[in-house]
């Protein structure tokens, strides 16, 4: 660790205080452990440090029934099979970056398809990891939904920034309740959402936001495939494209028109999403009711 | 859509959970539609009886050839016509208790259909009619069989019966009408017979030898006349020359004949000798009195005519030949008439023959007929007589009961257990359709439906990766509610099976 980075931790450390004792003795030891965890795990310079700015900027995690109203996976539900399949696409795509990041399209075949909920659960997933962040760029700007996980419903999102060239990047990434997760709300109403998409502003910011962390995967929640101008143009910008279909609403027909748009060096894969099961009764000191009271600490606490 | 049974499995159980609400109602709604109609659903008794029919017992080779039993091909649907007939339906109707007196015609029509619906006969085996009743009353259902039963066996004796007396009278009509037939032509051909005693066989032979003669002999005595003609024609001119020779050959005759001859002898005298020699004086002395004796016979025969005496021509009558040929010419005359007379005779025998000829063909030909037609109806009449006396043994056997015998072979019981599907079929139905139909809908809506239900057909079709196949995530409101409803549907399945058991039960114990 270089004497300029030991001076940032200070420094950053001393801000960071203030927070750190809002919320309690509770919330103070989550910090520090958690950052040597990583450090140990990871063993990356930069990636510690990064983490350990965005724990300091976490304002209040959410406990695991806040996520569960939210939909949102939650770590202490392992056994939960939505989990095992989000930390299982999580897993994919970590072999498939060899250890890079990268940004990653999800995208739904038609509206209704969960693309959202797909795009917002593996970003929990990625921010499981210690050793990762996850940021969600709400893309879908006709029909927008990242907005509703930032507690600050007025704050600005991503057409604002593309617009105002004085607003800086810091302002948009906002802080979801999860460690490790930030988002970038849609931002205000846009109607020709493809004219941003295509702009050098666009791919300035996702370069920057991917180059800038790299430990940090970046996720952008698209809109539909029906808004086929806006996928192709999302589809150059990111690494890889998640497809989502959703149980009884896909047809093979929109499959197949859905795929004969995306290039297959970055499809992924598809995501078969709200299959149907029967919900397995939790056990007791692991249920919906009890976990209320404990806080989203990743797996690593 | 290919898939493997447990893909198919696996997709129902998520399907048939995606649409619990459906599933679940479906199965309340099909099994309270089961019960109801297992709860309506009429009780029906069933009462059967079996009949025996006998017709081969130990007359039958006895009688062989001499009465004929009555055929029958097709028991079932005899029976059917026999016990379906107003006859029984009307007794059946007073026997069940369906006649009152307010029932209209109408009325009585439409119970008789419904009792006609709710029989079944049938034949089992060869010998054996089964007649099976049903009714929602026990009792009635018995009685009913019962009386079909004996009605039936009695209809058939007494039908069978009044078949062969039937068959035996118009047999005996019959042979009666041939009888009377064969009477009266056997009197016509008597009458005809009598009318004509010549009219027999050979008659007509002997007739045309009879004609043929007749024949013969007016052709030989036409002959015969034409000759007689011709000689008598041939006679008349010889007889009128032969008059006139005899006429100078009178004495009148004689004097002139004298008188040439002495004139010659005076031509001669006169060439030798004058007028005044005596020779030739007494010649012409001679020659006067020859004139005067001429003068004189005239006299006379003029005085004879004037006193109307003919003394004849006595030197006529002495002409041999005249007489000879007045006698041929006479004797032919006679010839002729003879003739003619036998011609004539001839011919009206000739007539009289034909005329017998005649009316003789005509009674041949009746007679002819008569005897056909005789022939004919002894042979029919023959052949009734024998078909009348085994028309007779086998209305004696039926009316004896011999011939043919119907026996009750298995008797009405009182039925005890209503017939038909049970209460607790229906029970078992309507679970069972609960669930079927519920998952044959799923499976249906599984195959046909183009949205996807199961992930792994995506990857098949499209060859691309399923990456991942995400459960739906409950949240926690979601679950709260998911077991309310759980508990709901379990509920309304627990209580439409603790439903459907009871009422089986109580049904069993015949509370209901």
């Amino acid at each position: 660790m270089s004497k300029i980075e030991k001076a940032l931790n200070k420094a950053r450390g001393e801000h960071r205080a203030l927070p750190v004792a809002m919320q309690g003795a509770g919330e103070s030891d989550i910090r520090v452990p958690g950052t040597a965890v990583v450090a140990d795990r990871v063993g990356h310079a930069i990636s510690v440090g990064s983490i350990g700015r965005m724990d300091a900027s976490e304002s209040r995690l959410l406990s695991a029934g806040d996520l569960s109203e939210r939909g949102i996976i939650h770590p202490e539900r392992l056994e939960d099979p939505v989990v095992q399949a989000f930390r299982e696409l999580r897993t994919r795509i970590v072999q498939q970056s060899r250890g890079q990041n990268g940004v990653i399209l999800v995208c739904g075949v038609r509206e209704g398809s969960g693309s959202s909920f797909v795009a917002q659960n593996l970003a929990a997933a990625f921010a499981f990891d210690a050793g990762k962040t996850a940021l969600v760029i709400d893309c879908n700007l006709k029909n927008p939904s990242v907005h509703r996980l930032i507690e600050d419903a007025s704050s600005q999102g991503l057409t604002d920034y593309l617009e105002n060239p004085e607003l800086d990047i810091a302002e948009i990434i906002r802080p979801v309740g999860i460690a490790r997760y930030r988002a970038i709300a849609a931002g205000g109403r846009c109607e020709l959402p493809a004219e941003h998409f295509t702009s050098q502003k666009m791919r300035r910011l996702i370069d920057s936001v991917r180059l800038r962390y790299g430990e940090r995967f970046i996720i952008l929640d698209g809109p539909p495939m029906s808004d086929i101008a806006d996928i192709r143009t999302l589809t150059e910008l990111c690494d890889y494209v998640i497809v989502v279909a959703r149980y009884g609403l896909a047809t093979n027909t929109q499959i197949e028109n859905c795929l004969s748009a995306i290039d297959d060096k970055k499809l992924l894969g598809i995501v078969f999403n709200d299959e149907p099961r029967i919900p397995r009764v939790p056990r007791k000191k692991h249920s919906w009711r009890s976990g209320g009271e404990r806080d989203y600490r990743g797996p690593g606490d | 859509m290919q898939m493997h049974p447990e893909q198919i499995t696996r997709a129902l159980i998520n399907e048939a959970f995606h649409s619990r609400r459906l599933v679940v109602g479906l199965f309340v709604a099909l099994n309270a539609v089961t019960l109801v109609s297992g709860l309506q659903w009429p009780k029906v008794y069933t009462a059967s009886t079996t009949i025996l029919v006998d017709d081969r017992n130990i007359v039958q080779p006895l009688m062989s050839g001499a009465a004929v039993p009555t055929e029958v091909t097709d028991r079932s649907r005899n029976a059917r016509e026999v016990i379906y007939g107003r006859k029984i339906m009307d007794q059946i109707l007073e026997n069940g208790g369906w006649l009152t007196s307010r029932s209209t015609p109408e009325e009585q029509e439409r119970i008789i259909e419904n009792v006609k619906k709710r029989t079944t006969i049938a034949t089992v085996g060869r010998n054996i009619i089964r007649i099976e009743y049903r009714d929602d009353d026990p009792e009635r259902a018995f009685r009913v069989t019962e009386r079909f039963a004996e009605l039936f066996i009695q209809e058939s004796i007494a039908a069978k019966a009044a078949e062969s007396g039937a068959a035996f009278e118009f047999i005996e009509k019959q042979t009666q009408e041939y009888h009377d037939k064969l009477a009266r032509t056997e009197k016509e051909m008597k009458e005809l017979r009598s009318s004509s005693l010549e009219a027999r066989s050979g008659s007509d032979v002997e007739l045309n030898t009879r004609l043929s003669a007749l024949y013969l002999r007016i052709d030989t005595a036409s002959q015969e006349l034409r000759e007689a003609e011709i000689k008598g024609v041939a006679l008349e001119k010889q007889l009128s020359g032969e008059v006139e020779v005899i006429a100078t050959a009178t004495r009148e005759g004689q004097y002139r004949t004298r008188i040439g001859e002495l004139q010659s002898r005076l031509d001669t005298l006169r060439l030798s000798y004058h007028d005044a020699h005596p020779d030739i004086a007494q010649v012409k002395q001679q020659i006067r009195d020859l004139t005067d004796g001429i003068a004189a016979e005239r006299e006379r025969r003029e005085q004879m005519k004037r006193d109307g005496r003919s003394e004849g021509d006595q030197s006529a009558m002495n002409n041999p030949i005249y007489q000879q040929l007045r006698r041929e010419l006479s004797q032919n005359q006679l010839t002729i008439e003879g003739l003619k007379e036998r011609i004539s005779d001839a011919q009206q025998r000739l007539q009289q023959e034909l005329g017998q000829g005649r009316l003789l063909h005509g009674v041949a030909e009746r007679l002819a007929e008569a005897t056909r037609d005789y022939e004919v109806n002894r042979d029919i009449y023959q052949d009734l007589l024998r078909r009348r006396e085994n028309a007779r043994v086998s209305m004696h056997l039926d009316r004896d009961k011999q011939g043919f015998t119907l026996k009750i072979q298995e008797p009405v019981t009182m039925p005890q257990s209503p017939s038909g599907p049970r209460f607790w079929h229906f029970v078992g139905g309507g679970i069972l359709l609960g669930i079927l139909v519920p998952m044959g809908l799923l499976f249906a809506r599984l195959n046909f439906d183009p949205r996807i239900r199961v992930g792994s057909t995506i990857s098949t079709r499209h060859k691309v990766l399923v990456a991942v196949v995400v459960p739906h995530l409950w949240s926690p409101k979601e679950l709260k509610s998911l077991r309310w409803e759980f508990l709901l549907l379990t509920l309304a399945v627990g209580a439409t099976v603790v439903t459907s058991v009871a009422l089986s039960v109580l049904r069993i114990a015949k509370v209901l």
